[in-house]
This record gives C-alpha cells, structure tokens and sequence, in this order.
C-alpha cells in the first residue's frame, strides 16, 4: 500500500501570487543626492498591526528620509462578508447583521437598511419612530465622534482626552442599554420604526445628558483647541482642497471642513429632520484642524437636535400598525388568533417585500451612508450593498499625506476617522 | 451647488497660527489653562468602578445570558418545542429538538416539549430575537454578562443550564436608578 502522495506546497497561492504581481521597483525611482549621500525611496509597512491605524489597515509607504512619497492603503483584513450573508437572511434579521459593519454607528446602518426597505415597501413610518431614531441617531453621532476625538488626540499625545471623551461615551451608552437594552448593536431600529418606546425616566437621563454635554465640549475645546502642540500637529497640515475632495466622492466632516456644506440631514430630509433646527459647521481651507473643529462643532449641533427632539416628541404609535411588516404587540397573542398567525409568518418567513431597488443615503457620521436593497419579491434581500463613508474617505489619504511627514500621515489618518469594520464589511 | 444651504451654515474658528510670539505666549497661557481643565475635573472626583468586586447594574431590558422558564404553580416548562426562537436567530445558535409529551411523561404544558434545547453562547450575538420570538415568553435574556469560559465546548449550554437558577451575578437596577 503506498502512502498518499501530498500536493507540492512550494506553489504560492493565488493571494500571495496576487500580492507579488504588485511591481513596487516602479516606485523606486533614483533620487538625486542630497549633500553627497545617497538617498533612495524605502517601502515600508504600516499596519496591518499598528495602533495608529485604528483597525485592521496595512498602508503601504514609500519614503524619502522622512517624507512620504506614495501611500497605498490595503484593506481586507476585517472582511465578514456581512453584505453577502445579508442575502441569506430575511429582512428583520439582516438588521442586527448590518449593524456590526461600522461598529461605532450601529443605529446609522440600521437606519440606513430599514429606510430602504421602507422605501420599497412603500410604508408610512409613525411620527414618533422617526423623532425617537433622530435621538438615537444623533446621540449615536456624538458618540462616535467621541471615539473619534479621544482615540485621535491619543495618537497626538494628549492622553487625558481619552479618559474625558470616554467618560461621556459611556453616558451615551448607558442610555442606549436603557431604551434598548444592549450597549453596542442595539437592533433598536425596525422595519416601520422602532422596537419598543423609551422606558420611563429616559427622558430625564438625556435632559441631563444635554445638559452637561455643550460643557464638556467646551472643555475639550479649552484643552485643545489653542494647544501650541495640538496647533502645529494639525494647522495647515495636509489640506486638501474642495474640488479634488469631490472627486474622490469624500462627504461628510471632512467634505465640509473644506468648505462644502454638504450634508443629507438638509439637503434630503428623511426621517423628519426637516422639522429640526441645527446648523452645519464648515471650515476653510480642509486642514486637519478645521477636520478637528468641524467635528467638535457638530457634536454641539446634535445635542441641540437631541434636545429638540424630546422637546417636540409626539405621542402615537412607535412602530406601524401594518401587521404584514410589524410584530403585533405582546398582549395580543394571548387573546387574537390572527395576531398570533401574523406573530408565527412574521418570525419564521418574514415580510415579502415588493420587486425594485432602492438607493437610500443618511448622513452617518463619517458622511454618506447609503444602503442599496435589490428585492426580487422574495422574502430575503436578493441584494444588499451599503455605501460605507470610510471606504470611499480613505481613496483621499494618499492625496492628503504626499509629500507630507510620517508624523503628519499619522495624524491623518486620525482626522480622517476611519472605521475597518465599515470599510471591508 | 444644486442646493442652497442659506443661513443654516457657521463656520467655524480656526486656531491662531502657531510658532512666533504667540507661539512663545501659548506654550505657556494655553498648557495652563489646559492645566487647569484637568485639575478642575480632579475635583468631580473619579467615577471608575472597581470592575470584578463592583458590578455596573444593568437595566431591566438589558439582554444577558438567556434563560428558560417554569411555570410557578405546576412547575413545567414554558417552552413547547415551537422552534420560533431557532427560526427567529440571525446567528443559528439555537437548536430544539421536540418531543411529544405522554401522561407518564409530562414536562410542558403544551401538546409537545423541547426534548433537547441548546444554545451556543459562543455564536450567539445576543440581539434578543428569540425573545421577541417566543410566544409563550419561556426563553428571556436574563441579566447575566459575565460568561467567559475556557473551553468553546463548555459555551454550549443545554436546557437544563438554561432551565436552573442562574447565580446572582450581575446585580439588576432599581426603579428611578
């Protein structure tokens, strides 16, 4: 009997077949002699294992002495194939799946999938559902760009910013496991609205939330906003201009520190925003400070939309009263048949929804998150695909960062807030 | 721009320019009054917990660990083998197997009872559909967060782990808290 004969494993598999293909001596181009030495380009790796790069990123740099001269970002590491799994689950239960894609802006995927859905189905969502995701929306809005401005200021240096951002973080997320119950990925937004209404005593906990919160952003601008340090990290450093961020497709804080007040809350309305009264903060130049202001600004602008949002909370329905779309309430299953029938074909099929595609944008808080749903009548997504802010932001590092330090590459990329998660999905 | 954005723009303040004689100014005036942020939040005193001797308690919706449910009077068991929490599950960490009930043996109330009922906590990403799901409300999300094991095998927890009292672990808040 002879034993079987194992494949030669000397032959590379196709990644690495893939990754070699990359020709990098192009970009070694011979660089003149300064002071008689001889200087060439070095290509480095940063990542995929390095704090800097918030997540899972490899970027790919080529250096002169300390300059960066070319950069390419290789992502990839952190794909969970979340849009293909999506195709697999009826629509109810896609929610908590998107959700995990950009893990600092839960509630935002999940407006971004139930909003489309809606759409196709042509359903009226309750005035009160939309106020109570417009608090949720943006009380998460401010959480990330909590995470956003203590993780950044770590990698400047400023550590205690790390300490204060999170302690309002946790606020936020406390507030978010009482009216929903988990603290991260709350599945709180539902097809038709949201999945139960506030519990008593919410309502005082965000009053005092906003009440301390415009304080506490008063107090990060006091620690940094006039920073000598925090100055000359971030004034006039890699700017980028207006034309070429819209080329790029880059929206959100970083399209508006250039100029641009682009931003979906007002130019699209959904979900009642048009009834709010806010403003957009715009910088001047797009450099990684008025990045900085822009987004301290605009936590300002959503405790005032949470705050307004209580104020003018409607009493009605939380979810719509259409039982092809929306569970029937708890108590009835005890008492109706018909209740318990839809309770049964809505948990085990789901809802059909009718054939078409739909595009929908909500302004996430890295910018632009649309969620695309193809529907073939079925009652599973025959396609999702989401247009995740940091992944179209990213193709604008390398621009912004040439011909700029490593130091201030750093700094970039914090400015630029990248999440992995939303970028590979 | 296909859209006038009107007076609901601001812009922002930029930061002085930094180096020169202001530079000089602020690497004094500003770390000072950075400085004193920081000391005035030392008066707020800390609000770290001392996490394994002292637990956040969670709130009445919180979903933790799941947990299955008796009746009180009879003392059987809620669940009747439906399978709505299986089919309800995103991750598919449930699996039920039902089995008819008999006068000699009587475990639920109901026609039919889950003759096996497990879950994989390691799957489980605990959104709480199984609860939504359930019409009879024998599986709920109890207060337990605290689950780490050693071993994956161990994360699978059978019915009978569901069914006991789980220990007091993570302390439930009060009402107004």
């Amino acid at each position: 009997m002879s034993t079987p004969t194992r494949p030669p494993t000397t032959r590379p598999t196709p990644y690495r077949e893939m990754e070699e293909s990359i020709d990098l001596s192009a970009q070694l181009q011979h660089v003149p002699a300064v002071g008689g030495a001889e200087q060439e380009l070095l290509t480095l790796n940063m990542g995929p294992h390095h704090p800097a790069t918030h997540g899972v990123l490899r970027l790919l740099v080529t250096l002169e002495g300390e300059v960066v001269r070319d950069l390419k970002p290789i992502i990839g590491y952190v794909h969970t194939g979340i849009e293909k799994t999506a195709e697999d689950k009826s629509y109810w239960k896609v929610i908590p799946i998107v959700e995990r894609m950009d893990y600092l802006a839960y509630y935002f995927n999940a407006m971004a999938f139930c909003g489309a859905t809606e759409t196709l189905l042509g359903l009226e969502v309750p005035k009160r559902a939309q106020y109570l995701r417009v608090l949720h929306l943006e009380l998460n809005r401010i959480m990330s760009h909590l995470v956003w401005l203590g993780t950044s200021a770590l990698d400047l240096g400023a550590i205690s910013m790390f300490w204060y951002c999170f302690r309002e973080r946790e606020t936020i997320l406390d507030i978010f496991e009482m009216s929903s119950g988990q603290r991260m990925h709350t599945r709180y937004i539902q097809v038709g609205g949201v999945i139960d209404d506030i519990p008593a005593g919410f309502e005082e906990k965000v009053r005092a939330f906003c009440a301390v919160m415009p304080e506490r952003i008063e107090q990060y601008g006091d620690l940094l906003n006039k920073n000598e340090i925090v100055l000359r990290r971030l004034r006039n450093v890699c700017p980028l201009d207006e034309a070429t961020l819209l080329e790029l497709g880059v929206t959100g804080p970083l399209l508006r520190a250039a100029g641009n007040p682009w931003d979906l809350r007002k130019a699209m309305p959904y979900s009642s925003y048009e009834d709010f009264d806010f403003q957009i903060p715009v910088g001047t130049v797009g450099d990684n400070y008025d990045r900085y202001v822009v987004r301290l600004a605009e936590m300002k602008e959503s405790v005032k939309i949470v705050e307004q949002a209580l104020d003018g909370l409607p009493e009605g329905p939380f979810i719509t009263e259409d039982r092809k779309v929306a569970l029937p309430p708890r108590h009835e299953l005890a008492t109706s048949m018909e209740a318990l029938i839809h309770h049964f074909k809505l948990v085990t099929e789901g809802f059909r929804v009718p054939p078409g595609e739909v595009y929908y944008p909500i302004e996430g808080p890295r910018g632009e998150l649309g969620c695309f749903v193809r529907s073939d009548g079925s009652s599973k997504p025959a396609r999702v695909h989401m247009r995740d802010p940091s992944f179209v932001n990213l193709q604008a590092t390398a621009p912004m960062v040439r011909d700029a330090y490593i130091a201030d590459l750093i700094a970039t990329l914090a400015m630029l807030d990248p999440i992995l998660g939303g970028i590979d999905r | 721009m296909p859209w006038n954005p009107g007076d609901d723009v601001i812009s922002v303040q930029r930061g002085p320019r930094p180096g020169g004689a202001g530079g000089a100014y602020r690497a004094f005036g500003e770390t000072l009054r950075g400085l004193k942020t920081t000391f005035a939040r030392v008066l707020e005193g800390p609000i770290t917990i001392q996490y394994p001797e002292e637990k956040v308690p969670v709130y009445p919706r919180f979903r933790g660990r799941h947990r299955l449910h008796r009746f009180e009077d009879t003392g059987l068991e809620k669940c009747v083998g439906c399978s709505l929490c299986a089919a309800a599950c995103p991750a598919d960490c449930i699996r039920v197997v039902a089995a008819e009930n008999t006068p000699e043996l009587r475990v639920s109330a109901g026609e039919r009872y889950a003759a096996v009922y497990e879950i994989n906590l390691s799957r489980c990403i605990f959104c709480g559909y199984c609860e939504v799901a359930c019409p009879f409300d024998a599986i709920t999300m109890g207060n337990d967060y605290e689950m780490s094991d050693y071993n994956r095998s161990d994360l699978i927890f059978t019915k009978e782990m569901l069914l006991a009292e789980p220990f007091d672990r993570a302390p439930l808040r009060a009402e107004g808290e």
